[in-house]
């Protein structure tokens, strides 16, 4: 009795232990659940509870889409991970293998190099071979580095494996592929569901290697919110994330349920059933109509708003079909495989003179641009593009300091602001060498775009000084700090920081004394664009007035259009972060490709962030 | 001496035995060849490469990119990774063995898949997702410290955000389903009539659970450590979002030369973490061999 006891005492215990285990593992999943009812745009603080985000997830049809494209590739993945994973394990641990080494360390290899090398490799090896991007290139990459995890949890479950049953049915008359079927196959079950589990969810959360794998139609959902991420992520993502979550949790529950009630071949049933299910929805949304033409956008994320979208569709009728990148550098090593077929791209102006130098864009008639007039000839000619000839400003913003009204007050205009002992630990930079030694190099009365290695040297001793006082280096959250409180002062950028003012009064933007970054992210035509005709009929589209100002008051970020302002709503077109005064911009930069300098700074900047 | 008929016999057992085995490795080492050791081999020549002007990589070979690695700025970063990487392995192992035991051994079976799968649930949403929801949970003016605030456990809220001890726990968070798994995987099929046997003849719980428990469990074990290791040691999200892009790791080591463009000095650093990971992996399974043989 007492040993008894006892027993259910420890068992007590590690039920206790395992309990407070998944209590870590669902903390932050009831956060993000409880903040898709959130009323504030922004991941912050609770401002009252709303369904809205479910609705407008419901609607957004590049989401929805995503989380179709992740199912698929992650579906196909584990199948053929699994099966290919599964007969290797057996191979391992059954037989006898002259090269045992070598395979043991093939199969480390994939988990070992990091996914950005393999992202890369892949996406030139591609490049070599001519095989075009899209869904069949990510779920290949993804077989290729989740199929270890196979090998190696499948013959976790292998070694050591009671051999006697397998023996038993061939000794009672079943041949080997009987035996391997009826026999093995059952015994190995945990470790293939383990194994297949693991394979499905490294899939479906990929980001690194899809990032450079995936093609023309195929934005997976982790790259639909590393996009969303730049621009600002709305609780839309922790609605879809949450709907995902409910419809697992449901699954599981349901499978539950019928395995209780028959032996577990009914659970194998739903289990097919779910995956044809979740399949077909998943298909459903990749299967395109080739009866119109298409016209391929490759953009940042919440820079074309849907209705403008639609509007061009209906207009010409076309279809445009939309791929998100996060970084002017996916955006270049797509490029350069040759392998997508985008008809239109919006990089940054520094990256603008890259592509121009590697040859990858195309010259853009402009006398088919009668709208281009309504731009302010302030954006046009710029140094990345003296003629104009490969780009057209569609977006710009500045680089500046966001800060809190009621937390701090002093009149301050220059950058040596976030010098000030004063506000230790309340100041965030952002995660961006160049932006980063661009504010130094300013408050010294610098350019930008500096050179020597003794003035970089000379800039890196004052960022040194400084890092004790920066509470973070970051380039996607600042403005939820600045909500927060967490910060009282950050260097960030403008569309972001302007965002944040509409949501809280107290928060102001300035550009310092001394100049700071201006940007601006061009629409080009990439060279071999398959419909340029329709590139440049969408180009013309949105310079006209009122279709750039309706998108303007959606994305909410500054436009060069100096005709669409009639049309832009007063409080965007007031907030002085999105439209500051000539005054202020006098003194702004443009950021330069610094050619082998880089490497400078560089060395510098994993100095000061390795203190 | 044999009989001829006997030799006829064997022949066709190995010329089938190497058709089995083509057919089950056959498949999988194919697939690795084609899509990951030819696009690795392109890589490895890179690491030998030199930078372009424009980012692209000039075909002008030599090993500076490797001499420009063992730098003393670089050497620190890659100490720093093994200790953090290190440090996640172990409480990784700590925590999942327990909940792995429980699952495999003490749950019923109509429980056992419903656990397992609740513990890989979390991880089909958004790791970036999940990472910012650890942010306002960390935050000096987030949840946590409103909780403990409210509560008078403290009366100044604690700098738990972007520390070591945010991008510890971002890591373990995420790497936990590594270790459950494998482990599970290697658990369930332990034979508890073993366990009560060693009983029998005396062992106490905690000498079970080492002479007997333990070592059943190895391959999972190793292949959790394995599995959790390795990706710590290339992380670079968590290091940047968690603690706040302050002290960084090989993995944002590698990360910024892609960003920068410096693809072939990021080769080169990549290949030199492959090779310290297969370094320490040898020097590891070793020991435990020399473990086993004692």
């Amino acid at each position: 009795m007492g040993q008894q006891k006892a027993y259910q005492e420890r068992n007590l215990g590690l039920k206790a232990f395992s309990a407070l285990v998944y209590l870590f593992l669902y903390a932050p999943i009831v956060i993000l659940v409880i903040f898709s009812f959130n009323q504030s745009k922004l991941n912050v603080v609770w401002q009252g509870f709303t369904l809205k985000w479910y609705e407008i997830a419901w609607r957004d049809i590049a989401v929805i889409q995503s989380v179709r494209v992740s199912l698929v590739v992650a579906l196909l993945s584990t199948i053929f991970s699994t099966v290919l994973g599964t007969l290797g394990a057996l191979a391992l641990t059954r037989y006898e293998l002259r090269l045992r080494a070598f395979y043991d360390t093939l199969f480390y290899l994939p988990v070992i190099i990091p996914e950005i090398v393999i992202g890369f490799a892949t996406v030139i090896f591609f490049g070599l071979i001519g095989f075009k991007l899209g869904i069949s290139s990510i779920v290949i990459a993804h077989v290729a580095f989740s199929v270890s995890y196979v090998v190696f949890v499948v013959r976790a479950r292998l070694v050591g494996m009671d051999r006697s049953l397998e023996e038993a049915s061939m000794d009672l008359g079943a041949n080997e592929l009987q035996t391997f079927f009826r026999v093995t196959l059952p015994l190995l079950m945990p470790g293939i569901i383990s194994a297949s589990l693991l394979v499905f969810t490294i899939s479906l959360d990929d980001y690194v290697i899809t990032s450079f794998v995936a093609g023309s139609n195929a934005t997976t959902l982790p790259l639909q919110i590393y996009s969303m991420v730049k621009t600002g992520v709305t609780p839309e993502i922790n609605a879809i994330s949450s709907v995902l979550l409910v419809v697992t949790i449901v699954l599981v529950y349901l499978s539950h349920q019928l395995q209780r009630e028959q032996p577990p071949k009914s659970a194998l049933a739903i289990v097919v059933l779910v995956t044809i299910l979740l399949g077909s929805f998943a298909v459903g949304g990749v299967t395109t109509n080739n009866q119109t033409r298409q016209l391929n956008l490759y953009i940042w994320s919440n820079y074309a708003s849907a209705e403008m979208l639609k509007k061009f569709e209906e207009r010409y009728n076309v279809k445009v079909r939309v791929d998100l990148y996060d970084s002017n550098e996916a955006l270049l090593a797509k490029l350069q495989t040759g392998l997508v077929d985008y008809d239109l791209i919006v990089p940054s102006d520094y990256m603008v003179s890259i592509l121009i130098k590697q040859n990858l864009l195309q010259p853009i008639d402009r006398d088919s641009l009668p709208n281009l007039a309504n731009l302010d000839t302030r954006f046009l000619a710029l140094p990345f593009d003296p003629e104009n000839r490969y780009s057209i400003p569609y977006t710009w913003g500045t680089t500046g300091i966001g800060y809190r009204k009621d937390k701090i007050n002093g009149n301050f205009d220059s950058w040596s602001v976030l010098w000030d002992e004063k506000y230790k630990d309340r100041i965030a930079l952002l995660d961006d060498v160049r932006e980063v030694f661009g504010a130094a190099l300013k408050k010294q009365g610098l350019s930008l775009n500096v050179t020597d290695s003794n003035q970089i040297a000379k800039t890196a001793n004052l960022l040194k000084e400084q890092k004790s006082l920066v509470k973070v280096y970051d380039s996607a959250t600042f403005a939820e700090l600045l909500l927060s409180g967490d910060a009282y002062l950050v260097q960030g950028y403008s569309g972001q920081i302007g965002k944040a003012m509409a949501e809280n009064p107290n928060i102001a933007y300035f550009i310092p004394k001394e100049g700071a970054t201006i940007w601006t992210d061009n629409i080009c035509i990439p060279k071999g664009a398959p419909n340029s005709d329709l590139a440049v009929l969408f180009i013309n589209f949105i310079l006209d007035p009122q279709i750039s100002g309706e998108n303007t008051n959606i994305t909410a970020y500054s436009t060069p259009n100096k005709a669409a302002k009639e049309f832009i709503k007063p409080e965007i077109l007031n907030n002085p972060a999105l439209f500051p005064s000539d005054e202020s911009l006098k003194n702004c930069e443009f950021i330069k490709d610094v050619g082998s300098a880089i490497q400078t700074y560089d060395r510098y900047w994993t100095e000061i962030k390795s203190e | 001496m044999k009989p001829p008929i006997t030799e006829h016999i064997t022949n066709f057992y190995y010329k089938r035995v190497k058709a089995q085995k083509l057919t089950l490795l056959g498949p999988v080492i194919l697939w690795l060849g084609l899509f990951f050791i030819c696009p690795i081999t392109v890589m490895l020549l890179y690491s030998f490469a030199s930078r372009g002007e424009y980012g692209g990589v000039e075909y002008i070979f030599g090993l500076w990119n490797y001499l420009q690695s063992f730098n003393t700025l670089y050497l620190m970063i890659y100490w720093r990774s093994i200790w953090i990487a290190g440090l996640t392995t172990i409480v990784c192992l700590l925590v999942s063995y327990p909940v792995a035991y429980f699952i495999a051994l003490k749950v019923d079976k109509k429980w056992k898949s419903i656990l397992l799968i609740l513990a890989v649930v979390p991880f089909w949403t958004s790791f970036l997702i999940r990472t910012y929801a650890w942010m306002m949970l960390l935050r000096t003016e987030g949840l946590l410290n409103s909780l403990l605030l409210k509560l008078h456990i403290i009366d100044t809220p604690f700098k738990m955000l972007y520390t070591d001890w945010a991008v510890l726990i971002g890591l373990i968070y995420g790497e936990l389903p590594f270790m459950i798994l494998p482990l599970y995987a290697s658990l369930e099929k332990l034979d508890t009539r073993l366990l009560e046997a060693a009983m029998d003849l005396g062992a106490n719980r905690i000498k079970t659970f080492l002479k007997v428990t333990v070592p059943l469990s190895k391959v999972g074990i190793i292949t959790g450590i394995i599995l959790v290791f390795i990706p710590s040691l290339g992380a670079f999200v968590t290091p940047d979002v968690l603690g706040g892009a302050k002290s960084i790791m090989i993995g944002n080591l590698i990360q910024n030369q892609f960003v920068q463009r410096n693809q072939p000095f990021g080769a080169a650093l990549s290949f030199l973490l492959t090779a310290l990971v297969l370094i320490l992996l040898w020097i590891g399974l070793r020991a435990g061999v020399k473990v086993e043989e004692k």
